[in-house]
């Protein structure tokens, strides 16, 4: 079926819906309005360079095309990119977060911020809103992608929620109210559900065990380095956010378990959703 | 977004995908707005994003309201580093009796940007001296 503007045009569609659908909750997120202009410009910067860098990798996975075209996915995280920054733009001005009296730099850092989660929302929705897709094709990337692709995968669905939850004050506190107790269950209850949702209870497009795999290996390839990855990533996010500035490393390590145990349900979940 | 295979001519069959014009846009409105977000931040970074917060404080209107006198004022924030927590302290005195303070605490005040407020007071500010500053901030 050839790729007419019609149907890019209701392929665009499907990302302004996923943009508005994964966006909402941060863009009602008090934090995130303020984060827009007072987090580092560099890390602000860095920041939507990853998040470019994910939806090229998220246009491959969850492409049509079975040939690799870099230029094409470029061009498709370009566009998922703009939808999401319309999108936020549009609805921070609705919900008057953006008034015309604040300066460009202000207006520009909110709205820069928000398309984090937009337009990933935007390169999800193509794929979750859609219905026509090619399942074998994408079943063959995944399969050809091997190891890094996994986790790229578990790095993308980690960003994601991770991200939904980072900025409120709330990782903080509950890092504060949590004795080593409380956080070393946490810890080891993100791993048992990392594991089990990614290999044992049937969601569809659940990974198989490895072939050949026993139990530990799968449990040392594939669930510990996606906690590990679910780890790296919330450290990522709350370095972003200058959550870890100044906090002692005890103190660090406490929230990034509490920002992991989001961060591993996403990368458990990815796989199941990109 | 969407994209699949075109398989171009019926004949052939291998004639390189074609991409529909709206995707050009589409991407190409994408990639223009990439340019404009990170050049608007990158600029900053080299123009004082890192100078900490400079706040002065302007009386914008006073005005006799039931219950006192109202003040709204306008801080401003002359540095590129937003400012949480703002407190604008206003003091109006008078010549023989104790000045009368009035505080106020802006949540945010963003770089180069300024917030509105205002304080009350009993008395009326144009009977003495109403001085407004900023007493402090905290760091975002």
């Amino acid at each position: 079926m050839p790729v007419t503007s019609e149907r890019y045009a209701i392929g665009l569609a499907r990302a302004f819906g996923g943009a508005i659908i994964f966006g909402i909750p941060l863009l009602m997120t008090m934090e995130m309005w303020s984060l827009g202009f007072s987090m580092g410009r560099g890390r602000l910067l860095l920041l939507m360079v990853f998040t470019l860098a994910v939806l090229v990798g998220l246009s491959y996975f969850s492409g049509f095309e079975k040939t690799f075209s870099l230029k094409e996915d470029a061009m498709d995280a370009f566009a998922a990119f703009g939808v999401g920054v319309i999108t936020s733009a549009v609805l921070l001005v609705v919900l008057a977060v953006i008034t015309f009296d604040m300066t460009w730099s202000e207006i520009v850092g909110r709205v820069a911020l928000q398309s984090v989660p937009a337009s990933i929302g935007a390169m999800l929705g193509r794929k979750q809103l859609g219905d026509e897709q090619d399942m074998d094709a994408e079943e063959e990337r995944k399969r050809e992608a091997g190891y890094g692709g996994e986790l790229f995968l578990m790095v993308a669905g980690a960003l994601f929620l991770a991200f939904n939850m980072a900025p409120t004050e709330e990782m903080i506190l509950i890092a504060f109210q949590m004795t080593p107790w409380h956080v070393l269950a946490l810890g080891v209850l993100s791993i048992l559900l990392l594991h089990v949702f990614v290999y044992s209870i049937g969601f569809s497009g659940q990974e198989s065990r490895p072939e050949g795999g026993t139990f530990l290996t799968t449990f040392l390839h594939f669930t510990l380095a996606g906690y590990g990855v679910a780890l790296l990533v919330s450290f990522y996010v709350l370095w972003s956010f200058g959550r870890t500035d100044g906090v002692s490393v005890a103190e660090i390590a406490n929230m990034l378990v509490v920002l992991g145990f989001p961060a591993s349900l996403g990368a458990a979940t990815a796989r199941l959703v990109v | 977004m969407n994209r699949e295979h075109k398989q171009g001519g019926n004949e052939t069959g291998k004639v390189a995908p074609q991409v529909p014009w709206l995707e050009w846009v589409a991407s190409g409105v994408g990639l223009l707005l990439v340019l404009g977000v990170f050049g608007v931040i990158g600029w900053q970074l080299f123009n004082g994003a890192t100078v900490p917060p400079v706040i002065t404080v302007e009386v914008e209107n006073v005005a006799l309201v039931e219950g006192g006198h109202r003040v709204l004022f306008r801080a401003r924030n002359r540095a590129g580093e937003a400012a949480a927590q703002v407190e604008i302290e206003g003091t109006v005195s008078t010549a023989g009796s104790d000045p009368e303070t009035s505080r106020v605490v802006l949540d945010y005040i963003p770089g180069h940007s300024e917030q509105e407020g205002g304080l009350f007071f009993r008395r009326d500010p144009r009977s003495g001296a109403l001085t407004l500053r900023a007493t402090g901030f905290a760091n975002p």
